[in-house]
Formats: structure tokens, sequence, C-alpha cells
């Protein structure tokens, strides 16, 4: 007789003793949360035995769980190993997880509004236990990630795994490829920096060429939230990028699984016959059962991808900070991500419209219905020459056009720009200007020349007190009239808001400052090596203290100028570069200058 | 052999996995561990960041007002590079005998002008007030010839901290955001070339906000704490302008101008001779009223405003206004302390020497400097419109 008027766990306890029915509660809790395996279950499971009763407890899950319903009961052996897959699709789902996760984490520090989104991101930085590390987690696996995901569509297409039935499956593939681009794409406004600003600005001026203009305008508009980026634009990004492509990314990666499930895994080409699938029907022998081989081998992986991440994040990689967002510097040398950089570089081959949005759009078009158009049966390599060729010189021509995508690629800059730009720009990525790293002590106040550099060994300071002699004395035309160099510069400086002697006098770089003289050693290079648009041209670098533990580096070129024609000089007939002169035939003598300051806390020689 | 798992065996694969987890564990709390030091590594590094930017903005935005070295232009900019500007005093123990001599020294000569004060006492207090003269003269003499050389630029070594003597109460950060932010709108009245303009966005200038709190980082940096050197103040060059209310003046100007040269005294704290002077004069109580209400100002240009503390029909921090007159000639004048006075002279003797008697239940709040800020003229309007107040 029941204790209680129904019967109850103390019906149990009474009838087997407590420790039996503890036992039997929790064993059957276990059971209904695995959704059909026990303890006894899972534990012979572990220990790698065949299930001991029947039917099978280890389909259950598969069957009656929502967890697992997605995955399939058991793999095809030839599928499970490294090749064909290289886990290219699983590291796919885990890094969208993965950045899921880090990216929540990152909201709760974050506000989308120009005014005080970047002093968040220095306040992550800063002042929030681990910040860095999980932003730089987030920032790591947004870039894998879209690299995983387009290798896993490189390893589909060589597998020829997008043929039929699994067209569609390819194609949910492809959006989910574009959403990562875009997803990755929308995170790079958000830190609100330089890097973001202008890398967003240029990916949204590809927008903008869509045609006809009514479209591209309105689009632009749509996306920008202005006719520039601001505080609209940065919260539309922020809204794609928490909330709309995570949304679609989630829907298109259950139907990419679901398709999974149907078709099954494609075997390695040479493992069926031509024409057969059999995915679907594995042989007994060949039957590997998710539970327990695969899912500790997920397990595994997931534990190793994500120490490799940490490892990498504590010690290799640091997500990039620049200055905060300046619409009105532009900075020298600015390109889109570099997944993206293949369509910077295809804009460079001629018109915007169809560089910009039809060749991109073919390509991926073409990709899309690329598995209704080959429709031959084979999987194997050796039949499939044409559509490999046509796939390996696709990848040919996005890895040029990505190289062409980068500054450095066909972009004329005025070669003066481009020194002071490589001396001097702030850390971008993992680069700094080569002045910034010279050790704060070796920044000696004083003034320099590269004349000095250029001078035979032992005649260093006859040639910096010729240079001195010679700024002091010889007349040169500037192009307000003549003028002294020395008054020049002068003059220069004056504009620059720099407090200079009355008389300049250069001397040359102290014995302790090796790391200095290298910079003035690179300087005087890189004038030789623009020698032709920049004749008779000398530079020279002016250091003074600004405040305590705070020096400003002045740098100048001066050089006669060239005449040039579409970015080039003209050359005379005996090779020499045709010079610019004024009205009484004198070459005219041009200076430029720049500057910096650089604190002794700086920490640009850190790393 | 890429075609099984990397791992074949579960338990090889549990190892793994579990040390791999492990790992990550560890890592984390060792990396867990190192934040304090990184995030305040990390803080150093951004403020000298900072710094840089400030340094740059500075060169182009301020200079051209503020000096090359900011130590100030004469006449374009105060100098910020400058140990006024930092609040260091070169003489503290002097400036804080200065400071307690001249609080002694008021004291004293507002006991003095007391009626109840004797002659004892007042010859007493005579002979003190001598002394702390030839003492403020001494401390002034072994101070200010040291600082002469910036005294002549303008500099008040009695005011040694630029914000305590405009009486700022936030921080010295709080007070050169909020000057960037807004400028000094009406600065241009006492610096000839300009006033400082608006810096900030939200105010209409060029910068924004992540630009003044750089900016403000650069300024900042030029404190030396304890370390400024009596060369650093010689060498600023222009020292920061006080303010002066230019609106007493050109009434002074205007009443001048009317007058044909003749510029009106201020009444003064004689109380026998204004009560003599007095009774040439003839009050006219709708201008006294307007006077008592603040809605006109002496001819000396001073707001009164008597009736900030003296409400119409109810006691404030002062006796109210109505009925003044009937309390004054029976109320007050019974009382003891003020026998033998007529009801006009109680009424002028409180308003130019306020402290001599207070009326039982209020305390000595008034000011004691309208002597100062009226004519014969605005005391006999003010008597007049007081007789009114009958009740």
């Amino acid at each position: 007789m029941s204790v209680l008027p129904f019967p109850s766990f103390l019906d149990d306890v009474k009838e087997k003793g407590i420790k039996r029915a503890v036992f039997e509660l929790v064993d059957e809790s276990v059971e209904r949360l695995t959704a059909g395996m026990n303890i006894q279950d899972i534990r012979e499971a572990l220990r790698g035995e065949a299930a001991s009763r029947k039917p099978n407890p280890r389909l259950q899950p598969h069957a009656d769980g929502f967890w697992l319903h997605m995955r399939p009961s058991y793999f095809h052996a030839d599928m499970t190993g490294l090749y064909p897959t290289f886990r290219l699709g699983w590291l796919s789902t885990y890094f969208v997880f993965f950045e899921t996760i880090t990216g929540i984490l990152l909201m709760v520090w974050y506000t989308p509004s120009p005014e005080v989104a970047y002093a968040n991101m220095l306040a992550i930085l800063s002042n929030v236990p681990m910040g860095q590390l999980v932003r730089d987690l987030h920032r790591l696996g947004a870039e894998a990630m879209v690299l995983v995901v387009a290798l896993h569509m490189v390893r589909t297409f060589f597998t020829g795994s997008y043929k039929k039935p699994r067209q569609f499956t390819w194609f949910t593939g492809l959006l989910l490829l574009a959403i990562t681009g875009f997803l990755s794409f929308s995170g790079y406004l958000l830190p609100w920096d330089q890097l973001a600003l202008w890398a967003v600005t240029i990916g949204a001026s590809m927008i903008e060429a869509t045609p006809p203009q009514i479209v591209g305008d309105n689009l632009n508009l749509l996306i920008r939230g202005g006719p520039d980026i601001a505080a609209n634009g940065l919260l539309r990004f922020y809204l794609l990028h928490v909330l709309l492509l995570p949304a679609l990314l989630f829907v298109f990666t259950g139907v990419h699984y679901y398709k999974v499930i149907v078709h099954g895994h494609s075997l390695p080409p040479r493992k069926e016959n031509i024409g057969e699938d059999t995915a679907k029907r594995v042989p007994l022998d060949k039957r590997v059962y998710f539970i327990p081989d695969v899912l500790t081998s997920e397990i595994m992986w997931l534990a190793v991808t994500t120490l490799i991440l940490v490892v990498l994040c504590i010690w290799f990689y640091d997500a990039p900070l620049e200055h905060h967002a300046d619409p009105q510097v532009t900075p020298l040398g600015t390109t889109a991500p570099w997944y993206f950089l293949w369509i910077q570089g295809a804009l460079k081959l001629g018109d915007k419209v169809f560089w910009g949005i039809i060749f991109p759009g073919l390509v991926l078009g073409s990709l899309a219905v690329w598995p209704y158009l080959d429709v031959t049966k084979s999987r194997r390599y050796a039949d499939r020459r044409i559509a490999i060729t046509l796939f390996l010189v696709l990848i040919a021509f996005i890895t040029i056009l990505s190289y062409m995508g980068l500054a450095e690629f066909g972009v004329a800059t005025s070669p003066e720009i481009e020194i002071f730009h490589e001396m001097t720009f702030p850390p971008a990525h993992s680069h700094v200007g080569k002045l910034l790293p010279v050790p704060y002590e070796q920044l000696v106040p004083g003034m320099y020349t590269t004349r000095q550099v250029s001078a035979e060994d032992g005649q260093e300071s006859a040639a910096v007190s010729a240079f001195n002699t010679e700024i002091d004395t010889l007349e040169v035309q500037t192009l307000t009239g003549p003028s002294t160099m020395e008054e020049m510069m002068k003059a220069e400086f004056e504009v620059q808001h720099l407090a200079v002697p009355a008389d300049l006098n250069f001397s040359v770089v102290p014995a302790d400052a090796p790391e200095l003289l290298k910079q003035l050693e690179f300087f005087a290079s890189r004038l030789e090596r623009e020698h032709v648009e920049l004749n008779d041209g000398w530079g020279t670098i002016v250091i003074t203290q600004n405040q305590d533990g705070l020096r400003r580096v002045d740098l100048v070129i001066s050089w006669n100028e060239v005449e040039l024609e579409n970015g080039r000089p003209v050359m005379t007939a005996d090779g020499e570069p045709q010079l610019v002169v004024n009205a009484e035939g004198e070459p005219v003598r041009r200076i430029v200058t720049t500057h910096v300051f650089i604190h002794e806390d700086g920490g640009y020689f850190a790393h | 052999m890429f075609e099984r798992m990397l791992i074949p065996t579960i338990e090889n694969r549990i190892t793994v996995g579990i040390f791999a987890f492990l790992a990550t564990l560890v890592l984390l709390g060792w990396a867990a561990i190192n934040e304090g030091g990184r995030m305040k590594a990390f803080e150093e590094l951004q403020h000298a960041r900072a710094i840089e930017q400030g340094a740059g903005l500075f060169a182009t935005n301020c200079t051209r007002c503020h000096g090359l070295d900011g130590k100030g232009l004469a006449n374009f900019g105060p100098g910020l590079n400058n140990p006024q500007f930092f609040g260091h005093d070169f003489f503290p123990e002097i400036t804080e005998q200065i400071n307690s001599l001249n609080a002694e020294k008021v004291g004293l000569e507002a006991e003095r002008s007391l009626v109840s004060t004797t002659d004892a006492r007042k010859s007493e207090i005579d002979a003190r007030l001598q002394i702390i003269d030839v003492q403020l003269s001494d401390l002034s003499k072994e101070r200010d010839p040291q600082l002469q050389a910036a005294m002549d630029a303008g500099y008040n070594p009695q005011q040694p901290d630029r914000l305590a003597s405009l009486g700022w109460v936030g921080t010295r950060d709080a007070f050169i955001i909020t000057t960037l932010i807004h400028g000094r709108p009406t600065s241009g009245n006492y610096w000839p070339n300009g006033a400082m303009p608006a810096w900030s966005q939200t105010a209409g200038g060029p910068l924004r906000m992540d630009q003044i709190e750089d900016l403000a980082a650069y300024i900042q940096n030029w404190d030396k704490g304890d370390e400024w050197t009596l060369a650093d103040l010689f060498a600023v060059k222009q020292f920061a302008k006080e303010p002066v209310d230019g609106a007493p003046l050109l009434i002074l100007i205007e009443q001048l101008q009317a007058s044909g040269g003749v510029l009106p005294e201020p009444v003064g704290t004689d109380v026998a001779a204004v009560l003599t002077s007095l009774e040439g004069v003839t009050g006219d109580p709708a201008r006294g009223d307007a006077l008592y209400h603040n809605q006109q100002t002496s001819q000396l240009g001073s707001s009164l405003a008597c009736s900030g503390c003296h409400l119409q029909a109810q006691n404030g921090v002062g006796p109210m206004t109505d009925g003044t007159y009937t309390r004054a000639s029976t109320e007050r004048l019974a009382d003891p302390a003020l026998a033998g006075y007529t009801a006009q002279q109680y009424l002028v003797e409180s308003i130019l020497l306020p402290a001599n008697y207070v009326v039982p239940g209020f305390n000595n709040a008034m000011l004691q400097d309208f002597g100062q800020r009226m004519t014969v003229q605005d005391l006999a309007d003010i008597i007049a419109y007081l007789e009114t107040m009958n009740q």
C-alpha cells in the first residue's frame, strides 16, 4: 500500500531501500535527458564496448532527441578520416558557435554609437578582465571562419560532392559562404577605428556602383544610413552583425545540416561506382556509429581547436585596433578586408560596374548554378579534367586579383608621401612606421641629414658640416621666390608649428643611437631609389623635446621638381629627368615635411 | 593514412580531449592571473598614445595663441605649461601666513568699527593692526623680489593656483575639457586678440570628444608636480587674465560725461557725516523702490538687491520689508542699545554698518560694503522708500 495516494519515490524507498531507489531515479533521469541512454549504456559506449541491450540504445538519441536529430546515427567508415572532408564542415559549424559565444560576451561591453564605440574598445582592452583575449578570439575566429568555409567549398568542389543529389546542399553552402563573408565584414566597422571606417567605406562604395545609378545610390544610402558612414551606418552594421546575418546563418546552417542527413555524406569518389550514390546504404561492417566514435572525436576536436585558438590569441595574435575613426583623414594604403581584396583588385582592371558588381556576381552566380550545369555522372578526378581545370583557373585568378587588391599594386602616390608614410604610419595590423619603434632614448634631440649616410666612410662629419654651409649659403628658387635652403626649411617649420633655433645646425647621429642611424640610412636609401623623381633630393630628421617624455620627430625632404606625365617623370634625350623651371629658367626647389610625436611609454618598440 | 580517424581508439580520443580541455582551462587561468598587469600596461600605453595624438592637435590648433611651448603668448593666450595653472605654490608658508594675517586684519577692523567697542580695545586693535601691517610687508618683501620677473608678466603671488582662484571645485582634467568644449565665449572682453573659441563639435567647433580628451591628456602631461622650478615660472610669457565686470565702469563713465567731469562718490561709513549730508538731499521713494528690488543699479553701478534677503511680507534671511519703518521707530528705538537714536539714524547705520546692531532672532549676515556701493542720493532714495514701509 502506497504511503501517498499515488505511486511515488517514497514507495520505491520503502520497497527497495534508499540506495537502490536513488540509483534508479538517477538512472531514469539520465535516460530521459539523453533521450534513450542510461548510465550503463553511456559507460559501455565510452569504454568502446558493444551495446549490451537491444534495441541499440545508442540510436535512440537520434530518433527521439532534439540535439542529435540533425546528425546521422552512423557514418560510412570511408569518410571518417581526415580525407576527404578535412573536418572543414565541422570546423565551420564550430566557428558559428564559437563566434556566437565570444560575440555575446563582447556585446555586454559594447554600444553601437560613434561617440562611445571606440572608448568601449579601449575599455574592453584596458578595463575588462580577459576582454582583450575574448576580442582576439572573436576576431581570429572570424578570419579563420571565412577561410575554413571557403576551403570547405573548395574541397566540396574537388571531390565532386556537389553533384546530384546534393546540388541544393551546395547552393545553401554557397549562401553560407556569402553570409560568413558579410558577417565578418559587418563586424569590421564596429570598433570604429580608422581601419574599420576606411575598409568599410571601400566596401560600401562597391555597393554604390550597382547599376542603374538609382539602385546603387539607394542601396548605398540604405547600408550607410547617410551619404557617409556615421551614427546610422554604425547602428545598421551592428544590427546586421548581431541580428540579421546570424539569423540567416542559423537558418541556412539548419537547412545545410538537414540536407546532409537526407543525402548522407558523399564518399571519396573512388569508393563508389560511377553514377552510384551509396552514402545512405552503408554495409554493416562499414558503419561507424555516431555514438560513441564520432561524438568522442568531435568533442576531442572541439577541445583541441579551442586550445589552439587560445594559445594563438595568448601568444601570437592581437586583434588590430588603430586610431579613432576620422572621416577627415584617409590613411595611405587602405584596403578592404583580405577576403574582399579580390574585388578591390578587380576594380583596378577598369569599369567599376563591371568589375565591382557584375564580375563578382558572375563568379558567385556561376558557382551557384554549376551543379545544375555540370551533370556528368562521374565524381572521379580523372573524369572531371575540364571542371577541375576551370576551378583551378578561378582560384588562380582570384589569388592574383587579391594580390592586385593590395595597396602596393598600381596605386600611384608621390614618392615623398610614400617615404613619409613608410617611416611614420601608426600601427596598422602588425605593421608600424619604421621610425616609431626606434627606442625612445635613441631619439636624441638634434638635427640629422641623409648626407651623413651618403658620405664615404670617415667623411661623415665633413659631409654634415658641408651640408650646414650649403643650406646657409646656397640660394635656390622655391615656389615663392629665391631663398637659402635654411630659410626655406625654417619657413616650412613655422607652418608646421615647430620651434627651431635661429641657426639650423645639423650634426652627426650620436654613436649610442644605432637604431636612429639605421632609419636615417633607410631614409637615404629610399631617396636614392627615387632619385629620378626626387632629383638631387636630400632628407633631414629633426628631433625636438616637446614635453618631458615626449619627443617630436620632423622629417624633411627637399628636391628639384621634375616634370611629370601620367605620374611618371619626363626624361630628356640624354636620359636625365626634365626639371621644372621658373620664368628665369632656374630649377624649382620643393620641400615637404611631416612629423610624429613619440612618447616614451608609446610601446611601439615593445614587440 | 588519412582515410581513417586520426586517433583510432576511443580511449586516446578521450585522453587527448581531456588534456586539451584542461590545458585550455589552465591557460585561461594563467591569462586571468596576469590580467591586472596587462590591463594596467595597456592603460599606460593608451595614455601615451593619447598624449601623442594630443600633441599633434595642440601643435595645429592651439600654438597660435598658447605658444609653441605652451608657455603662452603675450595678449594672445595664457601659458598652460605653467606652475600656476597646475597650482604649484613656490612659497606655500608665506602664502598661508599672509592669508591668516589678512583674515585677522579683516576681523579686527570689523570689531573696531562696532559702536560697542571700547576706546581701550580700539587702541589695542590699532596696535595689533600696525604689527600686522609690518608683518605683511615683511612677508611680501621676503617673497616678492624672488618672483618679480613673473609678477611683471602679471603673476599674482597670492593666487598661486589658477583653479582655486577661479573657485573651480572639479578636477583639472574637467576644467581643461569643459574649457575646450565651449571655449570662453566672452573672453574677447579682456583678451585683445579675441576670445577662446569653442573646440568641440557639440559646441560648433572642429574636434571630436576623443580628440578633446587627447588634448587634455597632452596639456596635463606638462604637470611637473613638485618639480616645478622658478625658471619654469619665469619662462611663462603670459598669465591668465581675470575677467573684470565692465558694467560699473561703463556707468561711471556715463555719469562722468553727464556731470561734466564730477564723479559720484560713495557715501562711506561715517554715519554722523552721512546724516548731515542727507539733510541737503531729497529722497525719491520710487527710485528707492527700484534700487531696493534690484530693478536699477546704484549711481556707482552696483546691484544692491536688498529684496533678496528682505522679503516683502515675511521674514527671510533678514527681517521683512513691510513695516520696516514702523518697527524701526517703535520696537528698535525702545531697545536700550539704541538709546538716543532717531529712526533715520538707525536705518542709515543698519545699511552702512549692519554689524553694529543685529535685530534679535537674526544672524549677522548682511554684507558690510554698502557704503562703498551707493551714493548719498541712492541712500536717500532707499530711506525715502523705507519710510513708506510704515504698515
